[in-house]
Parts: C-alpha cells; structure tokens; sequence
C-alpha cells in the first residue's frame, strides 16, 4: 500500500516537472528565437523553406560591436535607467509616506492625481517636453533622459509603495514613537525595511518600462551620446543594409538580458513582494 | 518614576465621543488597569497618555507637568501592544536596543543593559534571532524588555497578553507583576480580561462608553460595585442581577423573595447577588426555581435555576447533582446582597 502510494506521488512529481518544464520551454521560446536569429547568419534569416538546424555564426555580434557603439549604448541605457529608478525611489518614497501615513485634506484626491498621469497619451505632452528640455539644455543627454523615465514612472512607483506602506501595521511606527524615533527614523529604520520587498517590485517594473520606453528617447536623443538599447534597434531596421534581423535579435537579447538577470538576482523578493499586496490588499 | 494625573480628559472625533470627563491620579510605582468592554475608552485613554493621540479637551499632568504639547517620543513612556509591534527587520537584540539608541544612551552602556533586560524575561538565549522565529511567548517578552530596557517613567500595556492561550497568559501575567513590582514602575495597563484586572492591578478602573465607571482595588471593585454595569461585568459567571419591586424593606421578584433590606427606597430596583453567594437549600429560602442546567467542572458544580423567566447562576458543591426541571430552593448570603436602582442602575446604599 505505502509503495503503491509513494510510486503515485513520484509519478505525481514527474508529470508536474514534465508539464512545468514544457511550460518553462515555452515562456522561454521567444528568447532561445531571437538568439538562434541572432546567432546565425543573415543569409540564413528569410529563406522560402524553414532551416531547423542554422549554422552558427558570430556576424551578427562582432557587427553591433565593431561597426556600432553597442558599448555606448548599453551604458547609456543602464545609467539612465538607475538614475531614473534613484529619482523615483527618493520622490515616490516619502510620497508614498505620506499619502499612506498622514491625515490632510485632499489626501485622496492627490494620491488619485498623481495616479492620473499614467493616464495621459504620451504624445500629448512630447511637444512640451521637448521644448523644456531644449530650453533647459538637456537635450540629447542622459540626465534628460533619467527625467523623462523617472517623470512616467514616479506615479505607479508611488502608488506601488503606498500600497505596501497601508499594509504595514501602525502599531510598529507607534511603537517607534514611544521608543524615542521621529519621523525620519522611523520611515528610514523601520518603514523602508518592512517594504524593501514592495521597493524592490517598483524599481523592477520601473526598470521594465524605462528599457522599453521609445518615444522620448528618440525625441531627446539624437546621437550616440544619449541612445538607448530601444532606440539602438532603430538603426538596424532602415538605411542602405535593410533590416538586419540578426542585429535586431542580438540587440534586442542584449536589452533583456541586465533586467532578466536582476528579476534572476532578486527573484525571492520579487515573488514575496508581488504577493505580499495581493494577499494583504 | 511617574505620577499621572488626567484631568477632564475628552476625547472626540467629530460627534462621536471617544472619552467623556475623565478624571483619575495615578500614584507612583502604582499599577492602574484600565477594563472594559471593546470601544469603552480605555486604549484611547491610554494612547492619550503615550501622546500617541491628543486629547480634545483637558489635561494630562506627569509629575507636574502638562504633556498634552510634549510628543509621544519625548514623554519617556514604553509602551507595549497587543501585537507586539516588534521591529521585524531587526533581531530581538536590536529591538531592544532601539530604544537606548534612540535616547542616545551611550554604546559602551547598551550592551549591559540590553542584556540585563534580556535575563529579566528569560530571553537571553534568543538574542541573535529575528521576532519571526519566536514563538507568541516569546516575542511578548521580547516587547516587554523593549519597554523595561531604558527604566521609563511610565509603562504603558495595551492588552499584551491577548494574543497568548491561556497557560502561558498565566505566566506571562504572574512575570509582568514581578518585573513592575521589582522595576517600581508605575504602569498602566488595558485589558478586557477581568482575570488580568483582578490578579494584576492595585487598582481597577472600570470604563464603559468612555466614561469611568468605578475607580478601585479589585477587593473593592467586586465586593462594593458601583453600578449594575461593574456588578454584571465582573465575576465569572458574572452577578445575578434580578429586576423586581422593593417595598417595605422587601424584595419581590418571580420565584424570588428578600426581607430584611435597610435600603430606605420603594419601586422598581435590582437586585444582584454573586454565584458563591447562593447555596443550595432544603430549608428556607430566597429563591425557588426550576434546575435549567448542571455543569461539573470538577471542583465545583455550576447549577442554572429558572426563577420566573430570569437564569439565575448558583456555584454549587462539586458533588451536586440534580435532574433538569427539578425544583430546587436557594439562599443568598444576606451581607452580600446588593441592590440597584432600575433605571439608573447605580447602587442602593
């Protein structure tokens, strides 16, 4: 009887691992796609009848490195990201303090207007945004390019973080009251700590949109100096060469990869915090 | 050490009224519980006194001085709570220490002292480890040695041991009296467990809708209540309050029959009696009823008697048995027999 049973629960195991890895292969198939495009040789991309085994080839590779500042670009791409990530954390934290801790007059209706902006058409504001830059004389920098994404990205990285501080019990900040701790300290020793998993979520998503964002980007930049990853792929889609599919997929697998292997790094928080406001909410 | 006067303290919020008129002085080194039912006042009183809420109107007075504009922090109050609000992030050795470290106690006297605190609740051994391996017990204690850590003016306990089960609520009780009585600390403390009151307080402060009830010692308190509320809310069963008519210095209820009352009063009054105080009889009689229920509880017997339509509670001998809808005759001890007014429910001296 006891065999019988455990022989059920490993075949029970097996098929999950079976069905889970078949789920895993298929999640990553949009991945493994772009690198055996990226991978194999141009000629080798359009063809009338399907190649199942392409022959491998680094062209691709040494093309966006040697004749493209790839290097420039990534940079480019991770400062403006972290920077735009820094300048949303440092706002929308105490924001979010605020809006979740604080009794005021308005206080709703400003945690909605602050929500309401993600509600905008980007296009409507690209013209105004442009002139303030170039008024300011920041077009075709990085830091602009921090403005901009921290700019769309502060108000669901506030609300993300609002909602996890509602979560936290008031008790612990009264507690820290009576033990002797201001304001400050509390949000800083006992605030920020109970919500890292919530911190870390935000700047996750934030980092998503930002490496994703086009429009701005290609407003604000107009050279090597200020391209991303996602405009970068631009210039492989036009000009006398054609669209150069393997350079697209090789690009586009490399702007994946920094926010693949921090979601990889912090996945622990990352599921912990993504339930944790569903579960409590 | 602290002396704690409230004075005309109120508290509303809108038109909803928090705490009505309250007035007590609380003596130093002394422990004060506040009990009552849920939504009576008494954690809103108490947080007026941490500075964790302000009150409406009147004045809080430590060792002399208004605290009504003086911050929670600056109060010098420790306070623990029902959930024990320990810091998770932190070790059990760092909780404790937040307290000196936001005082700017100096590093090389943390140490000691932390440690010291740690031996009082028998935590010592838990240092290193983060609230979430603790058990209930353990994280309780944890709290406390935050609160007792930097010797406060005032502790302050808002119903501690709720979340506990019973036998380590025993222990735990019987370890905050030792501590406060060692510690000399005069400590506030909530709870809606008249258990806690009775066994912790010097004296009991009885609220219900945000107003003092009856101010006492737990002698007193259940002995000499003041009201039909204190009567009904204190003992377990609680007071048999039977409403009847008082005439001539005899009380008459359905199946129920008192003479001899001084009280110089006619009308509509009830009367209340406590369980202990009835004793099953063949002779004469106070009460006669019909045998509603028999509950053994192994050192005694709990007997619910129909009087009329009104259960009547009599703590009977362990070895009392009887049938259901038997008629059974019980006296009460006449000394302590209590009368109230009706309407008002205050005493009848």
């Amino acid at each position: 009887m006891a065999s019988q049973r455990r022989k059920t629960k490993g075949e029970n195991l097996a098929l999950r691992y079976a069905i889970l890895g078949a789920w895993a292969l298929f999640c990553l198939m949009p991945v493994v796609w772009f690198l055996s495009i990226g991978l194999r040789p141009r000629t080798e991309i359009i063809t009338p009848t399907p190649i199942y085994w392409p022959s491998f080839s680094l062209d691709a590779w040494h093309m966006i490195w040697e004749d493209w500042p790839m290097g420039k670009y990534l940079r480019n791409s991770v400062l403006a990201i972290i920077g735009s990530v820094v300048i949303d954390l440092v706002l929308a934290i105490p924001a979010a303090y605020s809006l979740s801790r604080f009794q005021y007059r308005g206080r709703e209706d400003i945690g909605f207007y602050i929500l309401s902006t993600r509600m905008m058409a980007p296009a409507i504001v690209a013209v105004p945004i442009f002139f303030l830059f170039r008024t300011l004389g920041l077009l075709d920098t990085i830091w602009a390019l921090m403005l901009i994404y921290a700019a769309i990205n502060l108000s669901f990285v506030t609300w993300i973080i609002r909602s996890y501080m509602l979560d936290i019990p008031k008790e612990l900040e009264d507690a820290a009251k009576t033990d002797g701790a201001g304001e400050i300290r509390i949000l800083w020793e006992i605030i920020i700590p109970a919500i890292l998993p919530g911190i870390i979520t935000a700047s996750v998503i934030a980092m998503i949109f930002a490496i994703n964002e086009f429009l701005f980007t290609l407003l604000i930049a107009s050279t090597p100096e200020a391209y991303t990853m996602s405009v970068a792929l631009a210039n492989f889609t036009g000009g006398s060469d054609g669209v150069i599919y393997n350079a697209i997929a090789l690009v586009a697998f490399l702007a994946f990869l920094p926010i693949f292997l921090v979601v990889v790094a912090i996945q622990k928080h990352l599921s912990r915090g993504l339930t944790m406001g569903a579960v409590k909410g | 050490m602290a002396r704690i006067e409230l004075k005309n303290i109120q508290k509303s919020w809108g038109a909803i009224h928090g705490v009505r008129d309250v007035n007590l002085d609380i003596a130093d080194e002394e422990f004060v519980v506040f009990l009552g039912p849920s939504g009576c006042g008494k954690t809103t009183t108490m947080r007026m006194i941490s500075g964790l809420e302000e009150p409406s109107e009147g004045e809080i007075i430590m060792n002399g001085e208004v605290m009504n504009d003086i911050d929670a922090r600056d109060r010098d109050v420790a306070m623990v709570f029902q959930g024990y609000a320990l810091y998770p992030n932190m070790t059990i050795y760092e909780n404790i220490r937040f307290p000196l470290r936001m005082r700017g106690i100096p590093k090389g006297d943390q140490d000691g002292m932390i440690r010291r605190a740690a031996e009082l609740v028998e935590l010592s051994d838990y240092l290193d480890r983060k609230p979430g391996a603790l058990s209930g017990g353990q994280r309780q204690r944890a709290a406390l040695a935050r609160a007792i850590v930097r010797q406060p003016h005032v502790f302050l306990m808002d119903e501690p041991l709720s979340n506990l089960d019973a036998k380590l609520r025993q222990h735990m009780r019987v370890q905050i009296k030792h501590i406060q009585r060692e510690l000399k600390i005069t400590t506030v403390y909530v709870t809606h467990d008249q258990i806690e009151a009775m066994t912790l307080a010097d004296r009991i402060v009885i609220m219900e809708k945000g107003a003092i009830q009856q101010i006492g010692t737990p002698d007193e308190i259940y002995n000499d209540p003041a009201n039909t509320f204190v009567a009904g809310f204190i003992g377990a069963p609680p007071m048999n309050l039977i409403p009847g008519q008082l005439q001539g210095g005899v009380f008459t209820a359905p199946g129920v029959q008192v003479a001899g009352l001084t009280q110089d009063y006619a009308g509509a009054v009830t009367l209340g009696v406590r369980p202990e105080d009835c004793h099953v009889t063949s002779g004469s009689a106070h009460l006669t009823g019909s045998v509603y229920g028999v509950e053994p509880t192994g050192d005694m017997t709990f007997l619910t008697l129909k009087a009329g339509e009104k259960l009547i509670e009599v703590k009977a001998d362990r070895d009392y048995r009887a049938e259901l809808n038997a008629a059974e005759n019980v006296a009460f001890d006449s000394a302590r027999v209590y009368l109230f007014d009706t309407k008002s429910g205050e005493r009848l001296r």
